[in-house]
Parts: structure tokens; C-alpha cells; sequence
């Protein structure tokens, strides 16, 4: 399958980069490539522009530091979980890391690229063809949203393995822009909009990712149900963080919404209480709140519903077996 | 807007006309009459086009050809030296790794970079790195049993 024409640019300083987004609005950044140059090559996403940040220097690295530990955004997600400490003392993220797509993935995939994928659609990742039997849907450049049989909307699902084990840590990302940097907590870059699923401004680029350190001090594990446990996106994926000194959990979800949830009702609940059989009891009813589950896959309601109560109640009970 | 680049494919430097959107692969098989890599779903899903970059496994499908220079390519062409197939291609072929051939090329290319990274893997380990190849005929156990097999020839060497 041919890749559509675009002009190439492969600046060397991020200013550069910034500067050619801000210059051309089809532009669009490709770390890895391997989210991007699939769906350019179904022609879902056909960019004016390609600035690869492939040549850009000094954001290959996992450092710590006294107060965090910071990733840089076009670290391979490989580096990242054969990091010593990510693999000791945050299994969250490397678990979740070592689960994308399959180890070529994993080896040309980036972290930045995979916090920033594009939300995913059984009427938006298919081919031209096989789209062409229907009017173009909404997120792809026409009216209709194919799943809410309405206008103007979209509702594809957000499906990276790595941001619900971030936000459970609490993480925070760098965005740097042609006016220098901002810090902001990783949940505030995505939109929770299917068609355009990531608030990050015009020309600004995900440059960093900060870890606190209390993350480290705490149990944390990632769990996915995928069809094929090989290579494939999550049907659903939950991500807990328990904290060893207060007890406080983040909860976090990935393929339920159209952007990465927390489960914060969930979160509540188990403030101050032990994990227990009875405590479980509330983890289905108060998860199944937080999403917005719409029939963009081909897996039912139900039974994604399902898994989500599962996926939880399991790292829970891995996180008891710690305590 | 073509462009000429260089690729070092095998210890060889090419010269060569690209767009910016020809992947390596197409670049490989159709520029360098390099067919040895092979086009399988060229959606990065499958694994056939795998070839190595300064050692590591990339998908060439999910690879633009310009991205490649400056980089060390290697290709099923380039494993055997002086007309001696390399171990893993030797394994195969005794351990009946392979039936109609079309994934074997990326499976030994992924096995290659698997195996430098890691000499004595884990059969848990191999499945996991192994596991974005397809294959439609083995069934995967000579698949692995062959990998496991040149483990033991190459006692640690590349
Ligand atoms: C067969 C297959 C299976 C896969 N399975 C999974 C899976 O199980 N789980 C999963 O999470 N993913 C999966 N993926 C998707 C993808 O491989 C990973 O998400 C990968 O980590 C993406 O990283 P990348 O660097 O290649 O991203 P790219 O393709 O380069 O970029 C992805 C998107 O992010 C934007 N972007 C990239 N870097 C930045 C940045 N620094 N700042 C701002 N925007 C940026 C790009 O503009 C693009 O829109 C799969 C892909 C394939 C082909
Ligand atoms: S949810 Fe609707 S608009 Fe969005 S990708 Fe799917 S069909 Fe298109």
C-alpha cells in the first residue's frame, strides 16, 4: 500500500519543528511512525506535511532526578521498560510498555507517539476501500458519525496502553511550543473529543514526561485483555497505583472513552478502606460510571463492561496480596 | 520531490532516487531488487518485512526509506558470509523451521536481533519477542525449536 504524497522535514532543533507547525496547519509530527504511516496508508489521515522529530536531539532518555523520574518523549518504549528502575519500582509502566503491539513495535514505537496516538474506530482504521462503501464519516472528513448515526460528532475510542498507567502515577508532560515550555498534568492533553483527541496548542510538541517519585513508593501493576495476547490494541486495559504510606489508589482506563479515564468515584471509595471481598463488591457498578462506552469495536458493550470490573477487581487483588 | 540518498544495505552503499513517501521496503525490494524482504500486510501487523536497523528489528514497511540514512541495514541477503548460511538460517533448515518460506526472511531477521540482545533466551522470552511475526503454516513450534536450536550453534556469537 503506497503512502500519499507529503512533503517531508526533518528539522534538528524543536524550535525548528514548532515553527513549521505553526507555519502549516496540515503539518503533522511522527515520532516512530508506526500509528501514523498506517493510517496514512488506509488515507484516514492525510497530513500536508510530515515533520519527523526523528532527528531531534536529547529526547532519547529515562533520567532521575531528586523529585522525579523524566522520560523523554521519543524514548523507545523498549528503553523505557528495560529501565532498571522502571522495571523495579514502577511495573505499572513497564508492564503496560511491554504490552504494546509486539517487540518490533516496541523497538521502533516511541513514548511520546504512543501517549499521543490517534483514537481508534472500526469505521476509521480500515482501508480506503473498504470505507468507500459508506459516505465519509465525520472524523475522516465528512458529516456522519457511523456509530452515533449523527452529525458533527465522533466517538472513537482512545486505545494506548501506556497513558492509564501514567495517569495513575500522577504524571505530568512537558509541552514545548515556539514561546518555551509548560508543565501540565498529563490528563489535561487529551480532549476527550474523537475527532481531534488531544488539547495540546498549535505547534507544540510533547517534549518530556515526569514521573513524581511517590510513585515508586507504592504497588502498581497494568492489566489487558486484547484479542490476540501477540500484538494486538487493548479491548480494555486498567492500570492501579497504590500508595504503600497513605493507602490513596489511582485507578485509570484505556479503550472505554474517547480519551484515557481515571476512575476517581472508585478512587473515593477506597479512601481509608481495606481492600477486601466486600470492598470489591463496589468496583463493577462505580468503574462502569466513569466511561462512556460507545459501539466503536467490534466488542460489545457488555462485554467491555465487563471487562473493565474484572481488570480492576484483579490488580486490586494483586495490590491486597502486597499489604 | 525526489531526492537522492544513500543506503548502506549489507556492508554496500546505494545511491538512490526517493520520494519521501516510498517505505525502505518498497525501496528494497523495488529499487535494490532486494526481494529476499518480503511484503506481507504492509500495515506493520505481520512481521514478513522485518530487516535490521544498526541491529535492532524494525517493520521496513512502517519505515520511510529516507529515514534509513546514516543507519546500518541488514537483510535475509546479508546474513550468510562467503556462501556460509548463517546458524539460525542453518537451523531452519535442519529443524524444518519453515514450510512455504514467505515469513521466514523476517522471522531470521527478528531472531537475529533477538538473539544479539539476548544470547540464551527464555522460551517465555522468545515467544513474547517472537510473537509479532505470523506464520500460517508451522503452527510455531519448529519455528521456535529451530530459533532455540541456533541458540545452542552460535554459543553466544553474532
Ligand atoms: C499492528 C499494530 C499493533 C499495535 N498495537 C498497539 C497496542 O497494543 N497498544 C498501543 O498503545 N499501541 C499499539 N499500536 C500503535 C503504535 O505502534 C504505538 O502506539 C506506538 O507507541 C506509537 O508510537 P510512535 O512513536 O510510532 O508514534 P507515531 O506514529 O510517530 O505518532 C503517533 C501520533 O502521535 C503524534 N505524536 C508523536 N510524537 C509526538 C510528540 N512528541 N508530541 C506530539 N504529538 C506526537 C503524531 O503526530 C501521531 O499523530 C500498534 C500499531 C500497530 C501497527
Ligand atoms: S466514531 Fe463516528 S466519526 Fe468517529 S471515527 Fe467512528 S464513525 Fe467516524
Amino acid at each position: 500500500m503506497r503512502l500519499p504524497k507529503f512533503d517531508y522535514r526533518r528539522p534538528e532543533r524543536i524550535q525548528e519543528a514548532c515553527a513549521i507547525l505553526l507555519d502549516q496547519p496540515c503539518a503533522k509530527l511522527m515520532a516512530g511512525g508506526t500509528d501514523l504511516l498506517v493510517n496514512m496508508k488506509h488515507r484516514a489521515e492525510t497530513p500536508s506535511t510530515i515533520v519527523s522529530l526523528k532527528a531531534l536531539p536529547d529526547l532519547d532518555f529515562v533520567q532521575k532526578t531528586n523529585s522525579a523520574l523524566r522520560i523523554g518523549a521519543l524514548t523507545p518504549l523498549k528503553k523505557v521498560y528495560n529501565d532498571p528502575f522502571v522495571a523495579a519500582k514502577l511495573p505499572a509502566l513497564a508492564i503496560a510498555a511491554s504490552s504494546v503491539g509486539s517487540y518490533h513495535h516496541q523497538t521502533m514505537g516511541t513514548i511520546g507517539g504512543n501517549l499521543c496516538q490517534q483514537t481508534r474506530c472500526k469505521y476509521f482504521n480500515q482501508s480506503k476501500w473498504w470505507r468507500s462503501s459508506r459516505p465519509l464519516c465525520f472524523k475522516a472528513g465528512g458529516e456522519l458519525c457511523h456509530v452515533a448515526k449523527r452529525e458533527g460528532v465522533c466517538y472513537s475510542t482512545y486505545c494506548g496502553d501506556v497513558a492509564p498507567a501514567l495517569l495513575a502515577f500522577g504524571a505530568e508532560v512537558i509541552l514545548t511550543g515556539a514561546h518555551g515550555l509548560r508543565q501540565v498534568p498529563l490528563e489535561e492533553i487529551f480532549s476527550g473529543d474523537g475527532k481531534t483527541p488531544l488539547k495540546i496548542g498549535r505547534g507544540e510538541i510533547l517534549t518530556e514526561i515526569v514521573i513524581p517519585n511517590q510513585a515508586a513508593d507504592g504497588f502498581s501493576t497494568y492489566g489487558k485483555s486484547a484479542n490476540r495476547g501477540s500484538i494486538d490494541f487493548p479491548i480494555v486495559g486498567a492500570a492501579v497505583w497504590r500508595s504503600s504510606s497513605t493507602g490513596e489508589s489511582r485507578i485509570a482506563l484505556t479503550a472505554v472513552d474517547r480519551k484515557p479515564v481515571r476512575a476517581r468515584r472508585l478512587e473515593d471509595f477506597l479512601e481509608g478502606k481495606q481492600l477486601n471481598e466486600e470492598t470489591f463488591q463496589a468496583v463493577d457498578g462505580l468503574v462502569a460510571k466513569e466511561s462512556r462506552l460507545m459501539p466503536s469495536s467490534i466488542d460489545s458493550l457488555s462485554y467491555k463492561r465487563k471487562l473493565m470490573g474484572l481488570l480492576v477487581q484483579s490488580a486490586l487483588s494483586e495490590a491486597r496480596g502486597g499489604e | 520531490m525526489k531526492q537522492a540518498i544513500a543506503l548502506e544495505v549489507n556492508g554496500d552503499t546505494y545511491e538512490v532516487l526517493v520520494s519521501p513517501n516510498q517505505t525502505l521496503l518498497e525501496v528494497l525490494r523495488e529499487k535494490l531488487g532486494l526481494t529476499g524482504t518480503k511484503k506481507g500486510c504492509d500495515l506493520g501487523a505481520c512481521g514478513a518485512c522485518t530487516v535490521l536497523l544498526d541491529g535492532a528489528a524494525y517493520l521496513s514497511c512502517l519505515m520511510l526509506a529516507v529515514d534509513a540514512v546514516g543507519k546500518k541495514i541488514v537483510t535475509i541477503e546479508g546474513l550468510s558470509q562467503g556462501g556460509e548460511l548463517h546458524p539460525l538460517q542453518k537451523s531452519f533448515v535442519e529443524l524444518g523451521g519453515l514450510q512455504c518460506g514467505f515469513c521466514t526472511p523476517g522471522i531470521i531477521m527478528t531472531a537475529k536481533a533477538v538473539l544479539d540482545e539476548e544470547p540464551q533466551p527464555t522460551e517465555e522470552s522468545l515467544k513474547k519477542k517472537m510473537a509479532g511475526n505470523l506464520c500460517r503454516c508451522t503452527g510455531y513450534k519448529k519455528v521456535l525449536d529451530s530459533i532455540m536450536g541456533a541458540t545452542a550453534r552460535m554459543g553466544g556469537e553474532r
